[in-house]
């Protein structure tokens, strides 16, 4: 069997994947696709655990991750359409009439 | 699991089924009434917002018990966040018709979101699991994303919409990865099983547990916008619509400090748990403890540098978040019930009136457009210097009182605290100066050109003297509260010994 420490790696390189994406992204779509890159490493630890713990309990968090993944899916394109809508770009460098 | 252990006691929620079933409804009357009945959405909000109230009132003498297998807590300190968070929302509604009225925005979904966020919100304060947690996270969040972006043709909030939402996903990406790690070192998602596998020592995976406990801590940093995660709160306060930033501020800081206690507080409070329990405990204790000192300092002084009313007062709740996490550090929930009603109260009055003097499109923000405004509008001005006092610390409004109270208890508590006492006092000394420039700005100066007076629903009005009275009746009767937040506390953690 595979070992759970193979899971885990796999889902950390996973998730360092996607927070490096999110910070050197320009494209607020790749960004977004970042972030359930890092949604979905998260489901893939629960799956290994609950299933090395043998418990149910990760697969059912996975579930409602999922859940909640589409639910922020749905309203963060609807935002990306209406700036795309009134800016006709997507680069977050453009993103700058509030500066610090 | 047998279906009788799950325990599943609806009276226990009534007050989330509430806010939930209001929320639908509401987009339901949207959908199908003709242009009249759309008026009712307020007036519907505001009686089912009190019915949520008093469902929680009359959960208080079933108080300390459990539903639906551990996922539902309900103690005080559930109840007591719960009722500040509908207090909360309240006020918000209330000032909601104005700014909706004023924008000639459509104020169906506004109504509706915001009994969804209010949801959120209620399921924080009440979860007893990990699951729950991120579930109330993300559905307060979401709503709030939209909300935030509400103003749909406005490239500002369009902007500020935008940068919430990504920011705010990416912590929630963090915290989850922290609660995926939580439960794999311990076995459970449960809060009050995590805080047992904790004092028996019998973590499975002890650097895991480490790893997940401090990727929690950003996640909640993150959503409680204290330094060093705090960097979109500015601008998303600016460019949101005033009102929205208004709830941003207040309702979902209360709710996620709720979260947080329950986490960090009760879950990981495990200060003499063998190994890595205890080793967790004082990690967590002295990043909160940096954090809290950095998010003072670093709030007080840049907003000193601030000319926009709403940047000012996103660096002052930065500041006063740092505040809070004092209170935090006692690892009681009393002081930071308490400083979060009164900052809620004072913080809702204050966007309150920035609202009411806006103008359409929150043309007039900037702190010199209020000069000399402070006799033509005196209902607004003197609410408005009420309330810059109180985030002071002057007495004798609920500002001073809040402070008071978590300095005292931090101090009592433990003698590692008082440095960061005294670096608060220091920062509440520094914060006078950018609290009373915009009084000297309304009083002291000639008045700006084209000044229109705000014209007051009756709605907003009441909203605004909610929030004067409560700012000036908890600084004079602060036991009121407190009463209710301390005796309460030994009995909530009997229960957890118990259990």
């Amino acid at each position: 069997m595979v070992p759970l420490s193979w899971y885990l790696a796999l889902s950390a390189a996973l998730f360092t994947i996607g927070v490096a994406g999110v910070l050197v992204q320009r494209n607020v779509i790749s960004i977004f696709m970042c972030i359930e890159l890092m949604l979905n490493s998260v489901n893939l630890t629960l799956i290994a655990f609950s299933r090395f713990l043998n418990q149910s309990t990760g697969q059912l968090f996975v579930f409602i991750v999922m859940a909640v993944a589409a639910a922020e899916a749905a309203v963060g394109l609807a935002i990306i359409i209406s700036v795309f809508r009134n800016r006709e770009t997507l680069s977050v460098d453009e993103e700058s009439l509030l500066k610090l | 699991m047998q279906f009788s252990n799950l325990n599943l006691d609806y009276f226990s929620i009534l007050p989330e089924i509430i806010t939930a079933v209001a929320g639908v409804l509401l987009m339901l009357i949207d959908a199908f009434a003709k242009k009249g009945g759309r008026k009712i959405g307020p007036i519907f909000s505001i009686v089912s917002l009190v019915a949520t109230g008093v469902a929680i009132v009359a959960l208080w003498p079933r108080a300390n018990s459990t539903s639906f297998a551990g996922m539902i807590v309900n103690d005080h300190l559930r109840l007591y966040f719960a009722l500040v968070v509908v207090v909360c929302s309240i006020i918000a509604t209330l000032m909601a018709s104005q700014f909706l009225d004023d924008e000639a925005l459509p104020p169906g979904e506004f109504y509706a979101l915001m009994m969804f966020a209010t949801t959120g919100m209620l399921m924080m304060a009440s979860a007893g699991d990990l699951v729950m947690v991120f579930l109330g996270l993300e559905t307060s969040s979401i709503a709030t994303y939209v909300m935030a972006g509400y103003r749909r043709t406005d490239l500002r909030a369009n902007e500020s919409s935008l940068k919430y939402f990504l920011l705010g996903s990416f912590s929630a990406a963090f915290l989850l990865y922290g609660m995926a790690l939580t439960y794999g070192a311990t076995g459970t998602t449960n809060i009050e099983a995590i805080r047992q596998v904790l004092m028996a020592g019998k973590v499975i995976y002890p650097q895991m547990l480490l790893v997940g406990g401090a990727m929690m801590l950003v996640g909640f940093g993150f959503k409680i916008a204290t330094a060093p995660f705090h960097l979109w709160t500015p601008d998303v306060y600016e460019g949101a619509p005033t009102l929205v930033t208004a709830i941003l501020a207040t309702g979902p800081k209360v709710a996620v400090f709720a979260s947080f206690l329950r986490v960090f507080a009760e879950g990981f409070g495990a200060p003499n748990a063998p190994d890595v329990g205890g080793q967790l405990h004082d990690n967590w204790i002295q990043a909160l403890a940096i954090m809290a000192a950095i998010g003072m300092t670093f709030g007080n002084i840049v907003a000193l540098a601030q000319r926009n009313m709403k940047r000012m007062l996103a660096y002052s709740s930065i500041a006063h978040g740092g505040y809070t996490l004092i209170g935090f550090l006692t690892t009681e929930y009393a002081p930071v019930g308490f400083y979060m009603l009164t900052y809620a109260l004072m913080s809702l009055g204050a966007f309150a009136i920035v609202q009411m003097l806006a103008r359409q499109g929150d043309a007039k923000t900037e702190i010199s457009d209020y000069a000399g405004i402070g006799f033509e509008v005196p209902n607004l001005s003197f609410a408005l210097a009420l309330f810059m006092l109180g985030m002071a610390g002057i007495p004798p409004t609920a500002g001073f009182m809040g402070k008071f109270y978590v300095f005292k208890s931090a101090w009592a508590s433990s003698p590692n605290l008082r440095w960061l006492v005294i670096i608060a006092i220091v920062n509440s000394i520094i914060s006078v100066y950018y609290y009373l420039y915009p009084i000297v700005v309304m009083f002291f100066r000639p008045q700006a050109e084209g000044f229109i007076k705000p014209r007051l629903t009756a709605m907003a009005q009441v909203a605004l003297d909610i929030t004067i009275i409560g700012t000036l009746y908890f600084g004079l009767f602060p036991n009121s509260a407190l009463r209710i937040l301390q005796q309460k506390a030994p009995a909530a953690q009997q229960i957890a010994i118990q259990k």
